[in-house]
């Protein structure tokens, strides 16, 4: 061989003159420019997670390829969706951010959407929403029993259907047969949040990750409280609160929670790519996905933005998004004529 | 108390370390240039430099974007009063007397008059801010959907003094507004309402590109016509920059209430600038007693906005900084950075450092709002009367950059393409609206506010059934309510009554001999078009639940039987005037005029096919290079501005800002 090794030189000089004909995955984003595709405007929690993962995942991808991040609103991020489906390049340099439960949609038969969930590659999920129901002390619900017993319906703000504050307070009615009526229309949940605050509606329920740093004042004052965690598996800093699938007394009831604990939590947030890019392309950007958000820097600089990590991984969204397309015809009306409005008969 | 002083001092302090006020200059600066141009918004610069402030200090980082927070609206401002184009969607309404006092010579004046009023504004806002935090909770909270709602219908009830000539117009333009304004998915019932199947309308009609085509383009058209510079009269009145500090010292009552209206606007969440400035304006023609003057230059049309939209950012900190919940869609992004630095929002905010909260900071909100105002007024004074001249160059020179600014500030606010097009719909609806002489307020009022009321009425019912009507708020509101729709009228009709019966007379027959042009024409087709529109909107709804339907079938009820009798007063005077033989007086100025209308259309759709077709970065070089020579300007110019324009263009959007824009047809076509 040592004799040879002149030729080491030569051949990498000749090899640099022609064009290679197959870049290994290895050398495919050297140079390219990883863009992106938010499908909520800058500012919001889909736009500052993206954003997040978008400044640290270019040393963990071979190449180094630039990273860009842009805004493709519209429609609930469904715009997005449908954008990365159909007509983003498929090489891998696309990146889709735009709100998971939307494949739970299209299962129920939205027409709007233009995609199977099935064949997207899922990068994998930054961080679950945790969803918890929080209730003001003023409406007098303190803990579980209280509002099983409650003579009136207990008035749950949210901003409307498709979202969490909207589906996951109607499943769990849906589940518990809990009295409850979700008033929908707030803007946000800041306005649901002032319109606890003013006695307008009884509480809310949405991601433990925004409550608790948006609703700190209340939750250390007392004037808000905790009461139910619709997730499979209890919180760390919410020991003793009831789980939800504690009071589920049939198994239409688990399916359900199943539901808001899954689709609703750790399937919210998730990147995927268009259907069709190269599978060990995709594998090599689940990997990169998932070092960057082990990456000390990354998770320094969500700490100071007070911003949770919990990743899941690509293979455990994907198989969760297939799953949604194995539900049963019965549990399928089920769920349309709990989650989509004007498809009530 | 001492606290409470002693924490006001500290905030000033703290603002002058070298690393705050070098950050605040920097935002400054950075806002500055935001606000000049359309289409880069204060929210969205906002959220974009989030991240630098993780290395810094909360007052560095406050004083970074509250720095950049308070002056977009100052430099926005000048955008709308010298272009006719917003600078920024909360200066919107500045344009509808600014630039008209523009076109009179009176750039200086306006731009005097917006400066000295925003100044004012702002620290009032500022005080607002300080004074009202601790007595803030029961304030906010008085403010639930039923509230809301009144105040919405309270700020249409303001139309009725928006209206200038004729009531019916008024009314019919407003509900043209409040149409447009429930285009979209309706999600709480999935009901598609005039979306025509296309995604891109479920959000339905942003705000941007609607002023912008309403107000921007019949300007553009009217300058190409005139072939002068923005300024039709000598700019002999520069040194009236004076004239308008002088102005709004003058008026200074009215400057005063439409900066407590801005602050409290701003306090209540959910509204901010883009309301308060249009409800401020409504005010300044409501409360002048000659309310004709409108929309032609009147210089409370400026000093009312102006102050307002600067007011606006104060009161949208106190609920902010008191409960984590933003007043406007700024500090919505500012309560990112109070998560960013570890601060709660909350009591907290309102306890002194001795006692472990954090008062001194709050404190220093208020003087960076303060100090970034002096700093911004101050500079904008020194450059004024050059930036005045800007009005007197020639129109061929002015025109490209203009389009230019309309095209990208209608899609780069939202990124989409969707966006542009409603510009040119708009714009053709607005120019028809002027020359016509349908007032275009009320509209843009009616499209701001439809979905808030709508959206409220609903969340009222659905947690209150029916007491809501007999909370004493809401009666005192009604009360309001019916006060501002009369009052106008009673004043119409006791100045009628004091004026000499011929005069009267006269009054009577002035709208029609008025509208008797040699558009007469016109006037019957436009008002006929609006009436089919109002009778397919109610065709189209006739089946939707009650949730979506309601709105839709309430301002057609509404609006139909108005346009209808609009119908007839036109039909009334083209007959009349057909019958006079005014429509032959055609002369050659008329051809001239029809002749030029139809070449700046063209231009303008032509930038538009050109974008189509090219995209933007090879279309604003190839559009403007061919207009510029087209007007027989010289070689060098044509090619140093169109330099100009495409660097500009490319340095800020593209490279610095990544803005997704489109790539051409011909280049998918090619490739």
């Amino acid at each position: 061989m040592t004799p040879r090794i002149w030729l080491l030189p030569a051949t990498i000089a000749a090899l640099s003159l022609v064009a290679i004909p197959q870049a290994p995955a290895d050398d495919f984003y050297k140079g390219k420019t990883l863009t992106f595709v938010v499908g909520f405007s800058a500012g919001g929690g889909f736009d500052t997670y993206a954003r997040l993962v978008a400044r640290h995942i270019a040393k963990h991808i071979p190449g180094n390829p630039t990273v860009v991040v842009e805004n493709k609103t519209g429609a609930g991020s469904l715009i997005a969706a449908n954008y990365i489906y159909n007509q983003a390049p498929k090489d891998g340099t696309v990146i889709g951010s735009w709100i998971g439960p939307l494949v739970l949609q299209q299962v129920l038969g939205n027409k709007a959407a233009k995609f199977d969930g099935r064949k997207f590659g899922w990068l994998g999920a930054p961080v679950s929403d945790s969803c918890v129901c929080a209730l003001t002390k003023a409406s007098g619900i303190n803990t579980m029993d209280d509002w099983i017993k409650s003579k009136r319906p207990i008035k749950i703000g949210a901003t409307g259907p498709g979202s969490t504050t909207s589906d996951v307070p109607k499943l769990l009615q849906a589940a518990l047969a809990l009295p409850m009526k979700v008033v929908e229309g707030y803007k946000g949940t800041a306005k649901v949040r002032l319109a606890a605050e003013s006695g307008e509606v009884d509480g809310g329920c949405w991601a433990w990750e925004s409550i608790k740093p948006t609703w700190a004042s209340g939750l250390q004052s007392g004037a808000v409280r905790v009461v139910l965690q619709a997730i499979s598996k209890s919180l760390p800093d919410l020991k003793n609160v009831p789980l939800a699938n504690q009071y589920a007394k049939s198994d239409e009831a688990r399916a359900l929670l199943e539901i808001a604990g899954g689709t609703y939590s750790q399937g919210v947030r998730p990147l995927s790519v268009p259907p069709g890019v190269p599978q060990d392309r995709l594998e090599l950007l689940q990997k990169a996905f998932m070092a960057t958000l082990r990456d000390p820097a990354l998770l320094a600089e969500a700490k100071k933005s007070k911003l949770d990590i919990d990743p899941t991984d690509g293979p455990t969204i994907a198989k969760m998004m297939a799953g949604l397309y194995g539900t049963n015809s019965e549990f399928k009306s089920k769920l349309t004529t709990l989650l989509i409005p004007g498809k009530k008969k | 108390m001492v606290d409470i002083l002693d924490a006001l001092f500290q905030g000033l302090l703290q603002l002058f370390s070298w690393k705050a006020f070098a950050l605040q200059l920097t935002g400054i600066a950075v806002g500055f240039l935001v606000g000049i141009l359309p289409g880069l918004g204060g929210p969205v610069t906002l959220a974009l430099m989030l991240p630098f402030i993780f290395t810094m200090s909360p007052v560095e980082a406050f004083s970074f974007l509250l720095g950049m927070a308070a002056v977009t609206a100052t430099t926005g401002d000048i955008t709308s009063i010298l272009f006719g184009v917003p600078g920024e969607p909360i200066t919107a309404s500045m344009i509808v007397d600014g630039h008209p006092m523009a076109k009179k010579g009176e750039a200086g004046r306006a731009l005097g008059a917006a400066l000295t009023s925003s100044f004012v504004g702002a620290i009032f806002g500022a005080l607002c801010l300080a004074i009202a935090i601790p007595a803030v909770r029961p304030l906010v909270l008085s403010v639930g959907s039923p509230q809301y709602f009144m105040l919405a219908i309270l700020g249409l009830a303001f139309l009725a003094s928006l209206t200038g000539g004729s009531v019916t117009k008024g009314l019919v333009a407003a509900c043209l507004g409040l149409l447009f304004a429930l285009v979209g998915l309706d999600p709480i019932s999935g009901t598609e309402r005039y979306t025509f199947e296309a995604l891109y309308l479920w959000d339905g009609i942003r705000l941007v590109p609607a002023t912008l085509g309403l107000f921007a383009i019949p300007e553009i058209i009217d300058m190409a016509i005139a072939r002068t510079s923005i300024a039709k009269a000598d700019v002999g009145k520069i040194g009236g920059v004076l004239q308008g500090v002088k102005d709004t010292f003058r008026h200074w009552a009215l400057v005063m209430r439409c900066s407590a209206l801005g602050t409290y606007i701003g306090i209540i969440p959910g509204m901010g600038g883009a309301v308060s400035q249009w409800i401020s304006y409504a005010h300044a023609v409501q409360s002048s007693p000659d309310k004709d003057r409108f929309g032609k230059g009147a210089v409370e049309g400026v000093l009312g906005p102006g102050a307002a939209n600067h007011s606006t950012l104060g009161g949208a900190m106190v609920p902010t900084v008191a409960f984590g919940v933003p007043g406007s869609v700024s500090t919505a992004i500012l309560l990112g950075a109070f998560l960013i630095q570890g601060l709660v929002p909350g009591p907290s905010m309102l306890t002194p450092e001795a006692k472990g909260g954090n008062l001194s900071l709050t404190f220093s909100f208020v003087w960076i709002i303060v100090v970034s105002n002096i700093i911004t007024t101050a500079i904008c004074f020194l450059f004024l009367a050059k930036i005045a001249r800007i009005t007197q160059v020639r129109s061929t020179l002015v025109i490209p950059f203009i389009l230019l600014l309309c095209y990208i500030g209608a899609f780069a606010e939202n990124n989409a393409f969707g966006d542009v097009m409603v510009m040119l719909v708009f714009g053709a609806l607005g120019w028809v609206m002027v020359q016509t002489d349908w007032p275009r307020p009320p509209l843009i009022l009616g499209l701001v506010l439809g979905g808030l009321a709508e959206q409220n009425l609903f969340l009222t019912i659905d947690n209150y059934g029916m007491d809501w009507l007999g909370f004493p708020s809401v009666i005192a509101l009604f009360v309001l309510i019916v006060l501002g729709t009369f009052y106008p009228l009673f004043q119409r009709w006791r100045r009628k009554r004091n004026e000499p019966r011929y005069q009267q007379l006269a009054a009577a027959v002035a709208p029609q001999a008025k509208e008797a042009g040699p558009n007469a024409i016109w006037l019957s087709i436009f008002s006929l078009f609006v009436v089919a529109l109002f009778a397919w909107a109610l065709w189209q709804a006739w089946d939707w639940d009650f949730r979506p339907g309601l709105f839709p079938w309430v301002v057609g009820f509404l609006a139909l039987p108005l346009a209808f009798l609009q119908l007839n007063l036109d039909v009334a005077g083209t007959v009349k005037t057909i019958g006079h033989g005014l429509a032959k007086a055609r002369d050659q100025e008329a051809t001239r005029l029809t002749r030029e209308t139809i070449k700046i259309s063209a231009w303008i759709l032509g930038y538009f096919v050109a974008i189509w077709l090219l995209g933007f970065s090879a279309a604003i070089a190839v559009t403007t290079l061919l207009y510029l020579k087209l007007a027989k300007e010289r070689w060098l110019i044509a090619l140093v501005l169109t330099l100009f324009a495409w660097a500009s263009f490319y340095g800020m959007f593209v490279y610095l800002l990544h803005v997704p824009f489109p790539e051409g047809l011909l280049f998918a076509w090619l490739r």
